[in-house]
């Protein structure tokens, strides 16, 4: 079922109307149920997987809660006599069995990722190797996927870590942390939750409320409007560039990769108003993933407003325990004794941010693509971290004003060439495609061509101004919003007429340039696939 | 605003907007899903989707017909005008582009359960036995509930849901509409058939014109076609003749012309095995393979044969001698006969084209004196000159009956026919050119202009002008033998500096539309004039108007539709080139070339031209 389907709306309703209507204790029951209903839709085998994880990761947390409590008992037994030596040696022996329990979940569960996601692509190449020396090989093996298994695992990692930081005690009940799990609206594409965050929003009861209704629907209908009107539209020319990069020349395939630039913040971002939408409307609130990352000032600056969730689990459960992890401590104090200056101090960040950025590739899938896209940015944020003091110096030299607006536009442009590069890699069919394409933009960019052209990529010129108008609108509220402007509150004070005029015209954009741009047929939405 | 009063506004818009695009979908009707009932453009609906429209029309209609056609787009070319005439009844072609046997089965199902079905004629063609029920385009391709009796639900919601863009493309088309047939409306209503008054009309001539005009026939595409449905083929067909038998309906099962090379593609084991299980199941007539059907002239393109071809088809099986028929035309297939029948479809055909084609010249005349003013007036002397010539070099004279008998009949030429023909009916026509005619026994056909008709001056303005023969003069003629009577229009071959008040460019000097003028108007103008002119010749000489000489030459693919519905069977213009007349075929009758003559032509030199 997908999100921009009749029958999800219809499913949406019934689990709205159902949710209100049954006693208020048993509302979280019903998002269970419709939350299973809903995975269900995609295919009953794939349950399985989704039911392991969610098995084990509850017994861990258990297992992780007991081993806290113990500890906690344990330490108080001793006392306060008790040295803080013989306190440390108690602690020890339980963070000792912790690490354990935490590392078996982990393995599982990284491990059927791994199994499902990677599994492929490591026996491919390593095939290559061994082909070298023997005959041998790993067999290639066609394994279900199971939709959402990066955002549910992430998800459910992030719980047993919290647990095994003693930052929460456990879920006991096993349905209430199936639902965790599950949540419907969010477990195809996230945004990949915090359980202390999300978790007793589902579990407490919900009054109906007609102010959450209103601003749900908005946000879904903002939603709908970016993936329907703009994404699918701006799909057609991207499907057709990168599938034929060789019938065009430079300035063509630049132009199709800024469609896709356009095309996957709004059908992510899209995806995830919805999501936030449906959430709301439930009287749940999820967390934002996306801060208008069209107007980030540095690579770095994008990451923390573009799937933010995915940013975020990646500072907690990598960036920090590898940063404060003794290798890196001792690489730290290594490198301040050799290395003079800045690039000393900061080197261990500098290769944590790079792993970090390395895994974010490969979380996206298993291929050389992937590790490239990593590695862009990694490479980027690390030597621009490294750089920092060379850029301050030099900005003084020039004389450049850090806090002026043309330099922010210079900075939100750079950021936009370097993003917009890295998207060769993501889209691109395979690592080498992105190279080929990459060196076609380079070498052969004529702008005249793509003028002869921009109409036989795929898109009318009709369709080509919805593109821009939308976009103009869309960066336009983003400014406002930027700004500091509630912009449906201002709405609201508006007189009837007005209020009426907008609703009409977003419900017509949607259903005329959306739902019928074309024989319509429900797409699925591009970041279900991670 | 109170939230729930947005929310209010919200359901009721989301409504309003539900609404306006049902009731638009159902107003306009771009499938023809429901009736068509407010605009009723039938042909439009039909072709968007035949399987669906052509049912919701015959719905509506189901009184006025008692017998059927089914089958592909091949279908199409088997007049229904002609069944009718021989089996005395009321037939619709309810042929669907691209129907495989489920959609010939549920369609044929659907009607014999519904409609009073007296006479049910199957066309099958390969197609039915290449593919079965494959996945269409839900919109365009897909079957009507009541014929595929599936869920009325899903239908209504796709057709009342369907994208508004449908109904607004057929509001854009119905504004540009115009007379002729176009990609939008390709279908006749009255009939179900298509509509090829465009294909119909158009001038056939020598093969090498022809192969240059539809250059796919040049090269034909070599490409295996596999019959993968030859069981679903048979199954369906035994399921059909059970129903027929069962409810006493005469079912007539036709194979229909195809053309040699397509047919080619196809594997002689799978021929075979198609046509021994079917005759099994029952007789049919079999025209896939004749010795027409390796000439391209009598195909549309590649997989549609000709109305032309269809008609012989047709005349064959019910013994209709006034139409030509080559004697190879349809085979009666049955289980005794039928695995030879489709061992000689895999035989090349090649035919001898002398056999049923003909080149005829035609010279065109106009004024004839004692002694030549101009080189449109030919001296009487040249013209005895030319008249001698021709008559020595063995040609003659001949009739455009005799054209029209040659290509519908079949009816054999002169060794060397010429056709002669003046334009504008002068008295110089009658005075000095007859007596030559009638002493050389050649043949002549006087185009003449109705409003000038045994005139001096001109129409209105009475300015003088060179006399015209009269009717009196003209029934004279008629009555010899040697000379024939036809139109060249009423009034639309005027000389403008003699009309009155008409400035340049306002007086109709030919079948053309007028600067600024409507083509609905230009249309009515065009059937006013030539029916005026026709009935003026019918009533005043007794004789049937059957070919027109454009004024001017000039003539377009609407004025060649107006005239062959109105049934001009056989048109002319002023380009120069000898013609080649095609048995079977009415197209080589249309827009014919002629040698205009002129006084400096010698009589060797007229000889040489028509060679």
């Amino acid at each position: 079922m997908s999100l921009s389907s009749a029958s999800f709306l219809i499913f949406l309703v019934s689990t709205v109307a159902l949710y209100f209507l049954v006693p208020k204790k048993l509302q979280w029951m019903v998002l269970l149920a419709a939350s299973y209903f809903y995975y269900l839709s995609y295919g009953v085998k794939i349950v399985g997987f989704l039911l392991t994880t969610t098995f084990t990761t509850y017994v861990g947390g258990l297992l992780l809660g007991e081993l806290n409590s113990r500890r906690k008992i344990r330490v108080k037994q001793l006392g306060r006599e008790a040295s803080s030596e013989e306190k440390k040696a108690v602690s020890d022996r339980f963070t000792g069995n912790k690490k354990w329990v935490v590392a078996g979940i982990l393995l599982i569960n990284f491990g059927i990722l791994a199994a499902i996601k990677y599994y492929n692509f490591a026996a491919e190449n390593t095939n290559v190797l061994l082909g070298l020396f023997t005959d041998a090989s790993f067999p290639k093996v066609n394994w279900l996927l199971p939709v959402g298994l990066s955002f549910y695992t992430f998800q459910s990692a992030g719980y047993v870590i919290d647990v095994y930081r003693a930052k929460y005690p456990p879920e006991r009940n096993f349905f209430k942390f199936a639902l965790f799990v599950s949540f419907f609206p969010q477990i195809i594409q996230g945004p990949i939750s915090r359980f202390d965050q999300l978790a007793h929003q589902l579990y407490e009861s919900h009054a109906f409320s007609f102010d959450r209704l209103k601003y749900g629907l908005q946000l879904m209908m903002w939603g709908f409007f970016k993936k329907l009107v703009v994404a699918d539209r701006t799909a057609v020319i991207v499907s057709n560039v990168f599938g034929n990069y060789q019938k065009y020349s430079g300035a063509e395939i630049a132009f199709g990769v800024f469609m896709y630039c356009i095309q996957i913040y709004c059908d992510f971002s899209g995806g995830i108003d919805i999501i936030r939408g449906i959430a709301q409307i439930l009287g749940i609130d999820m967390i934002e993933n996306f801060q208008r990352p069209y107007f980030a000032t540095s690579l770095s600056d994008f990451w923390r407003r573009w799937h933010i969730s995915l940013g975020a689990w990646m500072r907690d459960y990598l960036f920090y325990p590898l940063s404060l992890s003794k290798p890196f401590g001792k690489l730290g104090k290594y490198a301040r004794k050799k290395l003079k200056g800045n690039l000393g101090k900061i080197l261990p960040v500098s290769l944590v941010t790079f792993i970090v950025f390395f895994t974010i590739g490969i979380w996206h899938g298993a291929s050389w693509k992937y590790i490239a896209f990593g590695i862009w940015n990694g490479g980027i944020i690390t030597f621009s971290v490294i750089n920092a003091p060379v850029y301050e110096k030099a900005l003084k030299r020039l004389h450049i004003n850090p806090e002026s607006t043309c330099w922010k536009l210079f900075q939100i442009l750079r950021t936009t060439v370097l993003v917009f590069i890295g998207r060769y890699f993501t889209r691109g069919e395979d690592l080498m495609t992105a190279l080929r394409m990459l060196k076609r933009t380079v070498l052969h960019f004529d702008l005249r061509n793509l003028a002869g052209n921009v109409l036989s990529l795929g898109l009318g010129a009709f369709d080509l101004l919805v593109i821009l108008v939308c976009c103009t609108v869309i960066l336009g509220i983003g400014y406002l919003k930027e700004r500091g402007v509630h912009i449906r509150k201002t709405l609201e004070e508006r007189n009837m007429l007005v209020q009426w005029l907008v609703l009409l015209a977003g419900l017509a954009v949607i259903a005329f340039l959306g739902i019928y741009r074309e024989g319509y047929i429900a797409s699925e939405f591009i970041y279900k696939q991670f | 605003m109170s939230s729930k009063k947005w929310f209010v506004m919200f359901i009721i818009t989301v409504l309003l907007l539900t609404l306006g695009v049902a009731g638009m979908n159902i107003l306009v009707d771009p499938f023809g899903a429901f009736g068509d009932k407010v605009m009723q453009w039938y042909t439009y609906d039909f072709t968007k989707n035949p399987r669906v429209a052509k049912i919701a029309y015959m719905d509506q209609h189901k009184e006025e017909y008692d017998s059927f056609i089914v089958g592909s787009s091949s279908t199409s070319s088997f007049p229904v005008e002609q069944l009718d005439r021989y089996m005395n009844a009321r037939f619709y072609n309810l042929f669907m582009y691209g129907a495989d046997m489920y959609d010939v089965k549920q369609t044929t199902q659907y009607i014999i359960n519904n409609y009073k079905v007296k006479n049910l004629v199957l066309n099958l063609g390969f197609i039915n036995a290449m593919r079965y029920k494959v996945e269409s385009d839900p919109y365009t391709g897909s079957l009507h509930y009541k014929t595929e009796q599936s869920s009325q639900f899903d239908f209504l919601k796709k057709y009342l849901f369907a994208n508004p863009s449908y109904s607004l493309e057929k509001l854009r088309a119905y504004k540009n509409d115009s007379y002729l047939q176009n990609k939008y409306k390709v279908f006749e209503v009255g009939t179900g058939a298509y509509d090829k008054s465009s294909r119909d009309v158009e001038n056939i001539q020598a093969m090498p014109d022809y192969l240059e005009k539809y250059p796919v026939f040049k090269s034909y595409p070599k490409d295996r076609h596999n019959l993968g449905s030859i069981d679903e083929l048979i199954e369906d067909t035994k399921l059909i003749k059970a129903l027929c038998d069962k409810n006493n309906i005469n079912l007539l099962v036709l194979f229909p012309p195809m053309y040699n090379e397509y047919v080619q593609n196809f594997s002689p084991q799978q021929l075979t095995e198609v046509y021994t299980r079917l005759a099994e199941v029952t007789d049919f007539w079999d025209f896939s393979t004749n010795s027409l059907t390796s000439d391209c002239r009598f195909f549309y393109d590649s997989t549609h044969f000709r109305n032309a071809m269809g008609k012989m088809a047709l005349a064959r099986i019910f013994g209709d001698n006034e139409i030509y028929v080559p004697e190879d035309i349809g085979v009666y297939v049955t289980s005794q006969n039928a695995a030879e029948q489709a061992a000689a479809m895999s035989r090349p055909i090649s035919m001898d084209d002398e056999s049923y084609t003909k080149k005829v010249p035609v010279l065109m005349y106009h004024d004839i004196a004692p002694k030549s003013t101009g080189p449109l007036v030919i001296s009487t002397q040249q013209f005895e000159a030319q008249l001698k010539a021709l008559a020595g070099d063995g040609y003659t004279g001949v009739s455009i009956q005799q054209l029209l008998d040659y290509v519908e009949k079949g009816s054999e030429l002169p060794e060397k026919p010429v056709v002669i023909t003046f334009d504008d009916g002068y008295l110089s026509n009658y005075e000095l050119a007859y007596p030559l005619l009638k002493k050389y026994n050649m043949k002549a056909t006087i185009f003449v202009i109705g409003s000038s008709v045994g005139k001096d001056r001109y129409k209105d303005t009475q300015n003088p002008i060179t006399p015209h023969f009269s009717y009196g003069q003209a029934q004279e003629m008629l009555k010899s033998g040697i000379v024939d009577i036809q139109s060249h229009t009423y009034d639309m071959h005027q000389w403008a500096p003699f009309e009155e008040g008409k400035g340049e460019g306002k007086a109709r000097t030919s079948i053309t539309r007028l600067e600024g003028e409507a083509e609905d108007a230009f249309i009515d103008n065009l059937q006013k004039d030539i029916s005026l002119s026709r009935k003026n010749i019918l009533e005043e000489t007794g004789n049937k108007v059957m070919a027109l000489a454009y004024p001017l030459g000039k003539y377009s693919e609407v004025s060649e539709v107006v005239l062959s519905r109105l049934g001009i069977k056989a048109t002319f213009t002023t380009k120069a080139g000898t013609n080649t007349l095609i048995k079977g075929l009415p197209q080589s009758l249309r827009a014919m070339n002629r040698f205009g003559i002129t006084e400096d032509i010698s009589p060797e030199e007229l000889l040489e031209r028509i060679k």
